[in-house]
């Protein structure tokens, strides 16, 4: 219940604040606070089913109700306030009607004690409409079967109210609707006596709202197909990059204390065979800095990475010791393959500060 | 002998002396301004002890340099042999400065200086011998083959412009402002006040903007078609150009890379930059100074934004823009771009220095390990506790030096703002200091980071 009631905009609210004053003015008086309990106590069985779906059906329920004021003085199907503004609002519709029988429901006090008793009366006038049919229970759960439309999508329903909303007869008499339970029951009287006022105002407010539905509908639809499209983009069909592993033959071509930059250009790495922690080995060592991730350049003559960017310069094993790098290069995997070659593979990485130079992956011994 | 880097080619030495016949024509209009006002040269006058009029001087120094313009013009044909070239010792005592320590204490001198002797600087005759001295040495160090190299970029040209131009507004500041503390100091009405000759929008002001606008609009034609745009060869991940540089109004920023980690330099000081430049107004109490130029009434203000606009924004650019050279050293205006270039650098972090060197190193025996395999609480304890001097450190520095200042030098400050402007104007001046303390402690000690916590990316 609390959920159709947010979909009440103003405007909405204030038409049926003029139609319950309508409905005031002739019935008001028949409304009592006895209904109150019976209205909770049939609440579990028929709220469900009876939510007023759309804008349409409540502003219709809401002169269903005015009209209900004047012939039923126990609209049965009420349902249990949920929450303490219900309450509050339901009590001071009450108020109004209890406490002034004639003129209460006329002349409300104030714009918050119309919108009370509107939102009051929108819930109590949806659930009056359905549950003025003769059995309240048994159609409601029949309602129930017959109708899991509960959820349609308001903007549809909107569509749907603009287009029915042109004449009177469609949106009361309902061929439109005729999932809603609220309507059928109660179509039949209330809209012959239905205001003329009221449906031309209606039809008016689904007019107005038709390009917001339409825009909004559109938005969806583009940005739907927009993410769709991107979610696609970030699977191509083709991957123009260096397979991240390949073969950089045998060990032999790498001499003992040099640093082989001839991968550098296609793959990015350099191959290393020098000594670290008093082991002889062959390593590759990704050629991005770990400060900015520019590319050094191995200088021979000085026998350290240096970097253009920022002057981080790093050793032959990669370790970091001038300018403001923060930490050693980073090795790749590297590993002998069965066919005597090395082969490395870049989807792996060892950073020693990690404690991950150890791994046996990130060289060769030699 | 054939040079393959010759410091003068003939079409040097011509351009040169169309240099020099600039000069000679703007001194022949400072000579003429000289006479109409028949200034007196005070300097020669008490030697000589006859009247010495300035246009003397200056009409003596024009004719100088038509005669210098006239030697270039005659002399192009065998630039090996000619001879006004920047002199090699002044070459060398220049690249001296080559240093960044030596290149910082210049500019805050400069700076300091400039502050100091403004009312001298501000008198014409001084800020047009100043520009003289700046268009001369620009000329004769373009004698230099590698400073043209550097200067002659179409990426610096407009820094030297604006080097010009930013002398030229700070001087005009300076002018405006010692004429109003004047004017303060001897109850005179202040000279936006007294000088208040209003215009009309319609017609003299939309004209000027549009003869601006039209001037500057050639200018930038003529300017594109003469120096082409420095486009270089496809980008490749692979290799960075070396040296690699930022856009010449971010090498500030580059500057401050090399001595921070690139979250803190790239994104925290950055940010900070803007975000202090637009608090600015809001930490203000002095309520004076508003609408006409002050130096007296505004000196935090005025002092804290030339340090920070002049030795550490300019001078950082001038820094990145013509002293950084191959692979980031540091060299001088007319030194060889060498990518040998060897600069002893080992950089140590404080933890490094606390448990391995101070005496310290020897009582607590190596740095705190941890197991990498280990659980994720073990190791980012013994992170915690091997940079625990770096973290207190920071920690005092931006909690307990607002504090002191507040109970020392920004006394009354701290009274006159209250707590929250106080610490926010307290915490971007400490911001704005960390960047020479760290340039500093790295220049002295190689310290590289303070706080190395490089397992989470973060280093202070």
């Amino acid at each position: 219940m609390a959920d159709e009631k947010k979909k009440l905009s103003t405007a909405d609210i204030l038409a049926q604040a003029r139609a319950q004053a309508a409905g005031g003015d002739d019935g008001g008086a028949e409304s009592s606070q006895e209904d109150q309990p019976q209205e909770s106590a049939a609440a579990p069985e028929s709220s469900p089913s009876e939510a007023p779906k759309s804008t349409s059906d409540i502003l219709a329920a809401a002169r269903a109700q005015a009209k209900g004021g004047e012939e039923s003085a126990k609209p049965s199907g009420g349902d249990a306030p949920k929450g303490t503004s219900d309450i509050l609002a339901a009590a001071r519709a009450q108020a109004a009607g209890g406490d002034k029988p004639a003129g209460g429901g006329a002349a409300p006090k104030s714009t918050s004690d119309i919108l009370a008793a509107a939102r009051a009366q929108a819930g109590k006038g949806g659930d009056s409409g359905g549950a003025s049919a003769p059995a309240a229970k048994k159609p409601a759960a029949k309602a129930k079967k017959e109708v899991p439309v509960g959820d349609l999508p308001p903007v549809k329903d909107m569509v749907e109210a603009m287009k029915s909303g042109k004449t009177t007869e469609e949106v009361k008499g309902g061929p439109a609707k005729p999932r809603i339970p609220t309507k059928p029951p109660k179509s039949p009287k209330p809209a012959a006596k239905a205001p003329e006022g009221g449906s031309r105002r209606n039809a008016l407010l689904a007019f107005l709202l038709a390009p917001f539905a339409m825009a909004w509908t559109f938005v969806g639809v583009v940005g739907g197909l927009g993410t769709l499209y991107v979610a696609r983009f970030m699977m191509p069909n083709v991957l123009v990059e260096p397979p991240s592993k390949f073969k950089i033959g045998p060990p032999t071509d790498y001499g003992f204390g040099t640093v082989a930059t001839k991968w550098k250009a296609q793959y990015g790495v350099w191959v290393v065979n020098t000594e670290y922690n008093g082991r002889k080995m062959i390593y590759a060592l990704i050629s991005v800095c770990t400060h900015l991730g520019c590319t050094p350049n191995w200088l021979g003559g000085e026998q350290k990475f240096k970097c253009p960017c920022h002057g981080s310069g790093f050793y032959i094993t990669g370790i970091n010791f001038e300018g403001p790098a923060p930490r050693p290069l980073e090795r790749a995997g590297i590993a002998l393959g069965s066919d005597g070659m090395l082969e490395v593979d870049k989807s792996v990485k060892f950073q020693e500060e990690l404690g991950q130079w150890n791994d046996p992956a990130s060289f060769v011994e030699v | 002998m054939l040079e393959t880097h010759p410091d003068l080619t003939s079409s040097v030495i011509f351009g040169l002396g169309w240099l020099y016949f600039l000069l000679f024509l703007m001194n022949a209009g400072w000579t003429v301004r000289a006479y109409k006002l028949d200034l007196e040269n005070k300097f020669l006058s008490g030697i000589s002890g006859s009247h010495i009029p300035s246009a003397a001087v200056w009409a003596f120094y024009s004719f100088l340099m038509l005669m210098t313009s006239i030697a270039h013009f005659t002399g192009s044909a065998s630039p090996g042999s000619f001879l006004i070239r920047m002199p090699e010792i002044a070459k060398s005592g220049i690249d001296w400065f080559a240093n960044p320590v030596r290149y910082f204490v210049l500019s805050i001198g400069l700076f300091v200086g400039v502050v100091w002797f403004r009312k001298q600087l501000v008198k014409p005759t001084v800020a047009w011998s100043i520009l003289n001295v700046a268009i001369l040495f620009l000329g004769l160090s373009m004698t230099d083959y590698d400073f043209r190299l550097i200067v002659g970029k179409p990426d610096n040209v407009p820094i030297v412009g604006m080097l010009f131009i930013l002398g030229f507004f700070t001087w005009l500041y300076f002018k405006r402002a010692v004429d109003n503390d004047q004017r303060i100091k001897d109850g005179r009405p202040l000279f936006e006040q007294e000088k208040n000759d209003k215009i009309l929008v319609w017609p003299d002001l939309v004209y000027s903007e549009l003869i601006c606008m039209v001037a500057l609009t050639a200018f930038l034609v003529l300017w594109g078609i003469a120096l082409q745009a420095p486009l270089e060869e496809p980008a490749n991940a692979a290799a960075t150009p070396n040296p690699s540089k930022a856009p010449w109004y971010f090498l500030g920023l580059q500057e401050m890379l090399v001595y921070f980690d690139p979250w803190l330099a790239g994104v925290v000081l950055p940010s900070l930059i803007l975000v202090g430049l637009a608090v600015i107004p809001y930490i203000d109490f002095n309520k004076r100074g508003n609408g006409y130029y002050s130096y007296e009434e505004r000196k935090f203000a005025v002092l804290t934004f030339l340090f920070g606009f002049l030795p550490l924004w300019v001078a950082m650019i001038v820094l990145g823009t013509f002293l950084r050279g191959p692979n980031w050293n540091i060299f001088g205006i007319y030194e060889y771009w060498d990518v040998h270039k060897l600069e002893a650098a080992n950089n140590k972090n404080l933890s490094d220095f606390f448990w391995l060197y101070w005496p310290t190193g020897d009582l607590l025996g190596g740095m705190p390990k941890y197991d990498p395999q280990g659980s994720a609480a073990n190791m980012f304890a013994m992170i915690l506790l091997r940079e625990w001097l770096g973290i207190v450190l920071i920690l005092g520095y931006f909690m307990v030096s607002p504090i002191i200042m507040a109970l020392t030098v920004f006394r009354k400050f701290y009274v006159k703002m209250g707590f929250i402007r106080y610490m926010i104007m307290a915490n971007l001046l400490l911001w704005m200091a960390a960047l020479p303390i760290k340039m500093v402690l790295r220049w002295t000690v190689s310290l590289k980071y303070i706080v190395a916590i490089p397992e989470y990316f973060f280093n202070i």
